[in-house]
């Protein structure tokens, strides 16, 4: 039978929660920014307060909404070619964008900054993967304008890869290009609509804030009904509550406020239900992702978007070690397995450590192969006649030859690959034979993996008029000014966090 | 598909019945001489051997096509090749067992499986095998290898008694003693006067190409 999943709550505190938050959208609601998006809420029966900009949900709106959220969706690759279905019953792997640096281990402190080749790299080796499907602009060139960062990410991502990919709605105009740009990898808009190619990611600020740069980018995800992660990246201690339940409370919130902004800009527009929540450590006032209790609060998530009957999203494979360690390994194994075990439908973060500050493809490609185990974990003992095999054992234990095994058994070539998973990096090896094969420890192996696996790649082919297409739009990307983008998503210097303002007039 | 090729896939696809088939019907067609087949099993048997080298194929995967091969041999081919009154040719004859002490069986029936994959033909006497019985087979098939195996550190002496009963019966030139097993080493093999060390199943097969070749 399949492996039990881990429940933090039970039903009457799921409705203990689910009360206190309805009560604090009602109440207290969620800061936004953007008035366009105020004077729609206020059309729909919510409350605006002019003065701090807090927007209160009623009850009766918050679950109108939440109902018209899609239980399932296709994601795709820009060709089309490979695509798999979210639903609330099944968990798919992912990885997360925000690597700024990327393990080098000639580089005396085991990192450097990362550039547009290590972007393309990533997003090659994910389309190589077994179990990871999807990813994010992990690597974050430092070598591209920062302005057109999102444009260079698209453009690779459509030269080289069938698998879907994900963006940070960061802004309307950047949001907007994201679209322009898929729809003319894919054949127009009505078919990015239909069958969507990317994962949005809407960043709450927490406690309780919709930046307006996030929902003008929101705003377009909803629109083109591309699935948007809500996710609020709150901190035990810090951003929330140091009790994981107030935690919760709050980012539930802020997801059910997301889910009613979504469905009021575009109804069916779809959604997970999301976290990257963790903890802050009270020794330091660091962020603590690789803690155990971020494997708690996913947990809880997991049974909160079963509550509400939509896919949740929540962080596996993530680390705070600074270095390729036992730390680095037994962190991203404990928030993987603890997510995966909740239930949590769609699982990032692989490849990632230092917090997710740090890519090392070395990781990914181990990260590829703990989904495999975690998934076989999953799956539990399966008990007929023929796994119970009494047969067999009678053969094997009475047969003449002194010594008989089951390896030279039919039964088990039929089933050792059903039974057994078979690790791709781990090393099994006597030590005489290890040491012939060069004496290399996991992250040694993994990158001489990557070499073979890259060197073997094939890009897909892209359509001359489709690359010729992209290009141009990528230029016209790279001729922005940062003041330009300031003046589209109708933010001030003060109210804008847009890192690299060295860039404008670039 | 050729004869040759239904024949290949027999074997990649484990299926015993349907290669026993093929092997009847075309001695009694005389589509195909029994030598001829043993070394198209021969050439299949290398590839497989190869595929396990690079880790494409599992151990069941090769042990399972091993036993496939030798019971279609021995009960098909074998026998025609007799009643043709000729003999199979193989690059000789090894005797392979684990020492009395011990009853591990997967090393040695590895690399029993690796032999008959290259071409040797095999006698597997089993394990916890006294001296006297490794002797009395390798008299009795001519053999030119004697291969013991060891995996417990208590067992390892045992190697060295079967060596020397060799040489109390007069026999220690007669044969090749080859000795392996997570215990043992290269200073061990020579310690005990066998004639070569096997560090695992494919480094045994080089050893063994080697004693003969000399």
């Amino acid at each position: 039978m399949r492996m039990n999943q881990i429940k933090v709550f039970s039903q009457d505190e799921l409705e203990e929660i689910h009360s206190a938050t309805l009560k604090l959208l009602s109440n207290v609601g969620i800061k936004i920014d953007c008035k366009k998006t105020q004077k729609l809420l206020e059309d729909h029966g919510c409350e605006v307060d002019n003065e701090t900009d807090f927007v209160r949900m009623p009850e009766s709106l918050v679950m109108e909404m939440v109902k018209k959220v899609p239980k399932s969706f296709t994601l795709n690759g820009p060709d089309g070619s490979f695509s798999f279905e979210v639903n609330t019953k099944t968990t798919q792997f992912a990885t997360i964008g925000t690597p700024v640096k990327i393990y080098d281990p000639s580089k005396k402190k085991g990192v450097r900054k990362t550039v547009l080749n290590d972007t393309i790299n990533q997003i090659r080796l994910v389309d190589t993967l077994e179990h990871i499907n999807c990813s994010h602009v992990d690597v974050w060139p430092n070598d591209v304008k920062y302005t057109a960062l999102h444009g260079h990410a698209m453009y690779q991502w459509v030269k080289n890869t069938r698998k879907p990919y994900g963006l940070g709605c960061y802004g309307g105009l950047p949001s907007q290009d994201m679209m322009n740009m898929a729809s003319i990898a894919c054949g127009g808009d009505e078919e990015l609509i239909q069958n969507p190619r990317l994962v949005g990611f809407f960043s709450t600020t927490s406690p309780l804030h919709f930046p307006k740069i996030m929902t003008n980018g929101f705003e377009v995800f909803a629109k083109y009904k591309q699935p948007t992660i809500v996710a609020p990246e709150a901190l035990a201690g810090s951003s929330a509550p140091v009790t994981l339940a107030g935690l919760l409370t709050q980012t539930n919130a802020e997801n059910l406020g997301g889910a009613v902004l979504a469905q009021i800009y575009n109804p069916g527009a779809r959604l997970f239900y999301g976290t990257v929540s963790h903890i802050t450590d009270m020794k330091t006032g660091n962020s603590a992702m690789g803690s155990i209790e971020t494997g708690l609060i996913t947990a809880g998530v997991a049974q909160l978007a079963d509550f509400y009957g939509y896919p949740s999203r929540g962080p596996g494979c993530v680390s705070d070690s600074k270095i390729l360690d036992l730390q680095n390994g037994f962190e991203r194994l404990q928030t993987l397995i603890l997510a995966a075990q909740a239930g949590i439908n769609y699982i990032t973060c692989a490849g990632t450590y230092e917090a997710t500050l740090v890519e090392a493809l070395e990781l990914l490609l181990i990260d590829d192969d703990l989904v495999g185990m975690v998934k076989r974990a999953l799956e539990g003992i399966k008990v007929n006649e023929d796994t119970i095999a009494l047969d067999v054992i009678e053969k094997v234990a009475t047969s003449e030859k002194k010594g008989a095994t089951f390896l030279g058994e039919m039964h088990t070539l039929k089933n050792m690959k059903k039974s057994l998973y078979m690790p791709n990096t781990v090393d099994r090896n006597r030590r005489s034979t290890w040491w012939k094969k060069g004496g290399m420890d996991i992250i040694q192996r993994a990158g001489k993996e990557i070499e073979e696996i890259l060197r073997n790649h094939k890009r897909p082919d892209v359509p001359e008029e489709i690359e010729s297409k992209l290009q141009k739009y990528l230029e016209k990307i790279e001729s922005r000014t940062l003041k330009y983008y300031m003046e589209a998503e109708g933010l001030t210097s003060a109210a804008a966090p847009v890192p690299g303002s060295d860039t404008e007039g670039g | 598909m050729t004869l040759e090729e239904q024949i290949k896939e027999a074997i990649f696809n484990w299926d015993e019945d349907k290669l026993k088939e093929l092997c009847t019907q075309a001695i009694e067609n005389e589509e195909m001489s029994p030598i001829d087949m043993v070394n198209i099993i021969g050439d299949v048997m290398a590839i497989l051997g190869e595929k396990f080298e690079k880790e494409e194929l599992m151990l069941p995967e090769l042990i399972v096509a091993a036993n496939v091969v030798k019971s279609t041999i021995d009960e098909i081919i074998d026998p025609a090749i007799k009643e043709m009154g000729g003999e199979r040719t193989s690059k000789g004859k090894v005797v392979i067992g684990t020492v009395e002490g011990d009853v591990h069986s997967i090393g040695k029936d590895l690399v029993a499986s690796f032999l008959f994959s290259s071409g040797y033909e095999v006698f597997n006497v089993g394990v916890d095998v006294p001296a006297a019985k490794f002797i009395e087979k390798a008299e009795e098939v001519q053999a030119d290898v004697i291969g013991l195996s060891s995996l417990v550190t208590l067992s390892m002496d045992f190697q060295r008694q079967v060596i020397e009963e060799l040489k109390k019966q007069g026999l220690r030139d007669k044969y090749k003693v080859i000795v392996g097993g997570a215990p043992t080493s290269e200073d061990w093999a020579k310690k005990i006067d066998a004639d070569a060390w096997g560090d695992d199943s494919l480094d045994a097969v080089t050893k063994i190409n080697q004693l003969l070749s000399k």
